[in-house]
């Protein structure tokens, strides 16, 4: 086992720079659209670890051992790397001279890899561990109306990656605190801090709990929630000539975890020498111009199906007062020894979902 | 009739490596040479400077933690439990003035715990340049190592010089009082008695020189060895610092993933408070890394700077003094790890016998 910290992983070359690789192509195959986070930061953030792991910056990579993705310290050291990179490349001077003297000591060899480390770094842009933004979409001074569309970007305390999206209209008054504050000129815009927050600790509800909490904020209309989720990632990579092998050590207990677990018991899991990596892209939307309520994500069916009777009740005359119905989906992208088991899971719920492959080595 | 003596000598080319010396010249290749110290000298300042900074900086953070911790373990009572974390809340950057119910803890753990990371990484990215410089410092012994050799060739090639022509203006004396007084003779040997004094003054001169430059260079190399191995010590010093501090961050930043969104929750504020002493645990290593530091060059980089550029014997006992220091240091943990192996080694149990 290569917990290192609670709920840390820790990875080491080559199998660092193997699940770097695929999870990076993993993401490519994906073929995420804007409901999830912006694919493009994130690869530079997975390119620019391997680089860190391949030039020695870093000895060991780490991810979250429940959800498979590189940690918040991961996250954060090229994000700090990224943040020196400007002040050590002037204090190092230039690569040549370093390079020259790569045979003389260590260090330079070391300062001459860091330096081409850092000059490749400072031009990327990098995967926010949190980011928030609040976009103006439509504003009429005349009736005070302004409709706003909200994105945060946040790791998530349970490590997956994710992107919640809010589409909102509200109606200012002047006895009503708003949550959202147009500048002067009405061409930006903030959410106050409260708002700010609710939305923040809210990340990780499903779209559908996130539309009633946030419609009942006074003066606010929402009109759509959605979220994407990139995790769990579910890896087997052999190490020392196949006969260890790093596996995601604590692994959700759901469906697809238990489904994972019983492959790496396996003689599926025992035959295979491959690196493995099955990942779970999920998007949950609630908004009222959904056609048809249905969740297509065999890990999570609708909120209405999981309550109890009484609360079930409860809740259908919740949403009676909001007009907004829920689509729930996931997509898979697997490696050719785990497409059974995402496809096995999706049978038992009776979904149909996308299955991208991704090939090895 | 000219002089019987051998006066080949005044016709040889002596063989002196490098370019010829003067008191200007070697002044100048001296100062040359004390040039590469210098520039280290003010790249420490530079450090110092910095290393000030960086110590206000963490000294605020550590105080922001340590109000923190306080307020989640609740000694902080001051003023109530309201007004204690809204100052707490105003000392991150960004979040002056916000109340109670509208911050994420785990938002406001996450910035604070990028912040005390860039702050390692700040301290630790002089490691290296400390060790470049140290590298560079060990390059400039090499070439004053070679200067050394040189000198002490030429002053050796100048004294043989010097005694070949002593010997000679001595048989030409020894000559000179065989002949008659004011004869042709002994005016053509007075004339190559000139000559060879001419030329013994010449390379006397040389021969001193010569022996100034080696001793002058040899002071210069036991100079530069001594700051190379002060910088040696203290990047090693500021590496073993970083390190720790950087293993506690990282068991930081699982603690506060791992509890996550239920930070914000009162039921999770002990698990918090756990999270913030390893993230201050972390910033105490390294706030004192930075006094040390910043005590080592308050005592010692002054006297330095300002001494090494006489060589006189304040530096050389600065330095020694230093580096003795440093010894005992070493030797002490050499001594504490030798006494508790020979321990470890008396308290366990005997082999079975065979």
């Amino acid at each position: 086992m290569s917990i290192v910290a609670l709920h840390t992983q820790a990875l080491v070359s080559p199998e660092a720079d193997v699940y770097l690789d695929l999870l990076g192509r993993a993401l490519q195959a994906a073929r995420l659209n804007n409901s999830f986070p912006d694919r493009r930061p994130l690869q530079n953030t997975l390119d620019t670890l391997r680089d860190a792991l391949r030039l020695g910056v870093y000895g060991e990579l780490y991810v979250d051992a429940r959800a498979g993705l590189p940690n918040l310290a991961s996250l954060t050291r090229v994000r700090t790397d990224h943040e020196v990179a400007t002040e050590s490349l002037a204090r190092m001077g230039a690569r040549a001279p370093l390079e020259a003297r790569r045979e003389e000591a260590e260090v330079f060899a070391r300062l001459a890899a860091k330096h081409a480390y850092f000059e490749r770094l400072q031009k990327l842009e990098l995967a926010p561990v949190d980011h928030h933004r609040v976009l103006l979409r439509r504003h009429d001074p005349g009736t005070g109306t302004a409709a706003f569309r909200i994105e945060l970007t946040k790791l998530d305390a349970s490590g997956v990656y994710l992107r919640l999206l809010i589409e909102l209209t509200q109606v200012s008054s002047l006895w009503r605190r708003k949550v959202i504050d147009l500048d002067e000129d009405g061409e930006t815009a903030a959410a106050n801090e409260a708002f700010r927050s609710t939305v923040y600790r809210c990340a990780d509800l499903d779209a559908e709990t996130l539309f009633v909490r946030l419609h009942g904020i006074e003066g606010v209309r929402v009109e759509r929630v959605a979220r994407g989720i990139i995790g769990p990632a579910l890896f087997s990579l052999p190490a020392g000539a196949g006969v260890m092998v790093r596996r995601t050590a604590e692994a959700p207990n759901d469906a697809l975890g238990q489904a994972w677990h019983a492959w790496s018991l396996g003689a599926g899991a025992a035959e295979t020498e491959r690196p493995e990596l099955l990942v779970a892209f999920a998007t949950d939307a609630a908004a009222g111009d959904i056609r048809e309520e249905k969740s297509n994500d065999p890990l999570s069916p609708l909120l209405a199906l999981r309550l109890a009777p009484a609360e079930a009740a409860r809740y259908r005359s919740l949403r009676e007062r909001y007009p907004f119905k829920v689509f729930k989906d996931r997509k898979f992208v697997a490696t050719p020894g785990l497409k059974a088991v995402a496809q096995a899971v999706c049978d038992a719920a009776g979904t149909r979902n996308i299955l991208y492959d991704l090939r090895t080595g | 009739m000219s002089s019987k003596v051998n006066l080949d000598v005044l016709n040889r080319q002596v063989a002196y490596s490098g370019e010829g010396i003067s008191v200007k010249s070697l002044e100048t290749e001296i100062a040359k040479e004390r040039e590469v110290q210098d520039t280290k000298v003010d790249e420490l300042k530079g450090l110092r400077e910095r290393n000030v900074e960086i110590q206000g900086a963490m000294a605020d953070e550590l105080k922001k933690l340590r109000k923190f911790g306080d307020y989640l373990s609740g000694t902080a009572t001051k003023g109530g439990f309201l007004a204690g974390f809204k100052e707490v809340l105003s000392y991150i950057p960004g979040l002056k003035g916000l109340a109670l119910s509208q911050r994420s803890i785990e938002e406001l753990l996450k910035a604070q715990y990028h912040l005390s990371a860039r702050r390692v990484k700040d301290a630790a990215e002089y490691v290296d340049t400390l060790k470049q410089s140290e590298q560079d410092l060990y390059k400039e012994i090499d070439r004053i190592n070679v200067k050394i050799v040189e000198m002490a060739k030429n002053e050796r090639e100048a004294l043989g010089y010097v005694l070949e022509l002593k010997q000679a203006q001595e048989a030409l004396k020894a000559e000179e009082q065989a002949m008659e007084a004011g004869s042709v003779e002994q005016r053509d040997i007075q004339a190559s008695a000139d000559k060879v004094h001419a030329k013994l003054a010449e390379h006397s001169t040389n021969v001193l020189l010569y022996g100034s430059a080696e001793e002058r260079y040899a002071r210069l190399k036991d100079n530069t060895r001594k700051l190379a191995e002060t910088i040696r010590n203290l990047a090693n010093d500021i590496q073993q610092y970083t390190t720790a501090a950087s293993i506690k961050l990282d068991m930081a930043s699982a603690q506060i993933q791992a509890i996550g969104r239920a930070a914000d929750a009162s039921s999770v504020m002990l698990e918090m408070k756990r999270s913030l002493d390893v993230m201050t645990e972390s910033m105490n290593v390294t706030t004192q890394f930075v006094s040390d530091t910043q005590i080592f060059f308050r005592t010692n980089l002054d006297t330095l700077i300002k001494d090494l550029d006489t060589f006189d014997e304040t530096t050389t006992t600065v330095l020694d003094e230093n580096l003795k220091k440093s010894r005992e240091v070493e030797e002490a943990r050499i001594k504490a790890a030798v006494e508790k192996a020979t321990q470890r080694q008396g308290a366990a149990p005997a082999p079975a016998a065979v």
